[in-house]
């Protein structure tokens, strides 16, 4: 073959590889960095044109003076998340607990729950927290979004706990009850502990999306990155820079704790004992 | 000790047991084989009140279990159970299997149960393995700490349900030698299992179910080689 290593034929057809054929792993080359090369050129003199042809101004020092305010707003939003999703799991445990009772009322009442909040808009889920029920009991605009949030994820973190929950073999249950425990005994001991683990990366993946959903509930007033970001915006007008920076500080928060959950499921499962 | 009482169990339309009584006195060592789906594991899980029996008594030691008013977790922590795939806890160690019984149930003192499991694993023969987690034993040795497991619980009687057909060959003996010895100590033992060796040393009885029913019963040297009833002398010449 030719020096020139073809990112597409680069796999030998005879080399059994776990990887695809059409993502294969071959190193950069001098064409690699070309293609970059062009690709942020042509960005640059796009965004050098929208500026000379006076379409827009770009007015990146204005950013500087307003980051540590979009930094207590991601504060805010990773604290609104966090709360959220330590009450989402109360939730989803109970909820899970009732879905695999034998009670076919708790059964149909969690469905119920499940299905109600995962076929509707969360936006609207907020609104009916925020302009009914937040009213009703007085709530503030962090206990509004923490409610209305942990309803929301508590649906999915339900769902999570069950699957959990019915991934331990029925061999356990029975082992665990011929030894006399009983209902309790066996799901603090044998079962929650096992389910845990397999609990644990869905619900990191949960905690993830919540962080990115949690920017809906910037209609409730309460000064998170995203109602901050159209704060910020309505006064200094730089759309393109504040959003830009909003989203940059999403992506930086997602991608940290998902970097942090796949070290943990990795450590996780170096330690784990089950086979 | 055990006496069983025209037992009938249905799982919807399907009959499993059609009135099975027999009994097993203090010490004795019963042994049931019968072809699979005879309804021997249902036998012994509804011993076991894992199962609810649908017509029929169960008593221990006198007290009848299949009362709606009996507690059934009380009845199972006095009867010792041990399953075909060991369903040892993962998530614990051998140590800790053995513990939990005691621990969570009785609500003994660690202190005291630790010392007891650790005797108990040491009887079993795998004292050096009560640090290590269920993966990381042979299945041999899953086994015995599964027995030590029950065993913990000072059990009236034991069931076992075919605890070495999940076995490779070269680990049967060592489970057997232990439930042999289990026997000689004068255990009540209830096993469902087609290995004649055992039967034939440590047996009072050996009992033949096919289709729900209890077709004979009798010494282990009449049932294995010179059973009255042909549907049984099909199965022997079956697994002989
Ligand atoms: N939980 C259950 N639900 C439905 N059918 C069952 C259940 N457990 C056992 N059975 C059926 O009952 C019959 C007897 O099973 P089992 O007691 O396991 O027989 P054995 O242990 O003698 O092989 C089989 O036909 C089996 O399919
Ligand atoms: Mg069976």
């Amino acid at each position: 073959m030719c020096g020139q290593a073809s990112p597409w034929r680069s796999l030998p057809t005879h080399q059994k590889s776990r990887r695809s054929i059409i993502i294969s792993d071959s190193k950069f080359t001098l064409r690699s960095f070309v293609i970059l090369f062009v690709f942020f050129l042509i960005l640059f003199l796009g965004a050098y044109l929208i500026q000379a042809k006076d379409i827009y101004n770009w007015h990146w020092q204005d950013i500087p003076p307003v980051l540590p305010v979009f930094l207590k707003a991601a504060v805010l939003t990773l604290e609104v998340s966090a709360v959220s999703t330590i009450v989402a799991i109360l939730i989803g445990v109970i909820g899970g607990l009732m879905k695999i009772s034998s009670e076919p009322a708790l059964r149909l009442l969690a469905s119920v729950y499940v299905e109600s909040i995962r076929n509707t808009p969360l936006l609207i889920q907020i609104f009916i927290v925020y302009f009914f029920i937040a009213t009703i009991f007085n709530m503030s605009a962090f206990q509004a979004a923490v409610f209305a949030l942990s309803v929301f994820e508590g649906a999915y973190v339900t769902e999570i706990v069950r699957a959990g929950i019915q991934s331990i073999p029925r061999g356990q249950w029975e082992a665990a009850y011929s030894l006399g425990m009983n209902y309790f005994q066996v799901m603090r001991h044998i079962i929650l502990p096992q389910a845990f683990r397999v609990i644990i990366p869905p619900l990191a993946g949960q905690f993830i999306s919540l962080i990115k959903d949690s920017s809906l509930v910037s209609v409730m007033s309460l000064p998170e990155l995203t109602l901050t970001g159209r704060q910020i915006n309505s006064r200094i007008f730089r759309p393109f820079e504040v959003w830009f920076t909003v989203a940059a500080l999403y992506f930086v928060m997602t991608t940290t704790l998902s970097v942090f959950t796949h070290y943990l499921e990795r450590r996780m499962r170096v330690n784990g004992k089950s086979t | 000790m055990v006496k069983v009482h025209d037992v009938h169990k249905k799982f919807g339309h399907l009959h499993v047991l059609k009135g099975v009584s027999f009994e097993v006195k203090k010490g004795e060592v019963v042994v049931i084989v019968g072809p699979s789906g005879a309804g021997k594991s249902t036998m012994l899980r509804c011993i076991n009140a894992l199962e609810k029996v649908d017509g029929g008594h169960i008593y221990i030691e006198g007290k009848d279990i299949t009362d709606r008013k009996v507690d059934k977790n009380r009845i199972r922590a006095e009867v010792g159970m041990v399953f075909q795939h060991f369903n040892l806890f993962p998530h614990l160690t051998a140590l800790e299997n053995v513990m939990l019984g005691p621990v969570v149930v009785k609500k003994e003192p660690k202190e005291k149960v630790r010392e007891l499991a650790l005797e108990l694993l040491d009887k079993v023969g795998i004292k050096e393995k009560a640090e290590s987690y269920p993966s990381q034993l042979s299945g041999g040795q899953q086994q015995r700490v599964a027995i030590a497991r029950a065993l913990a619980m000072k059990p009236k009687v034991m069931l076992f349900d075919e605890p070495t057909s999940a076995l490779d060959p070269e680990m049967i003996k060592e489970v057997l030698d232990v439930m042999i010895e289990l026997a000689r100590e004068g255990m009540t033992m209830i096993v469902v299992s087609h290995e004649m060796g055992f039967a034939r040393e440590v047996a009072t009885r050996v009992i033949f179910m096919d289709d729900g029913r209890i077709i004979e019963e009798g010494p282990a040297s009449k049932i294995f080689t010179n059973p009255d009833h042909p549907r049984t002398k099909l199965f022997m010449s079956k697994i002989l």
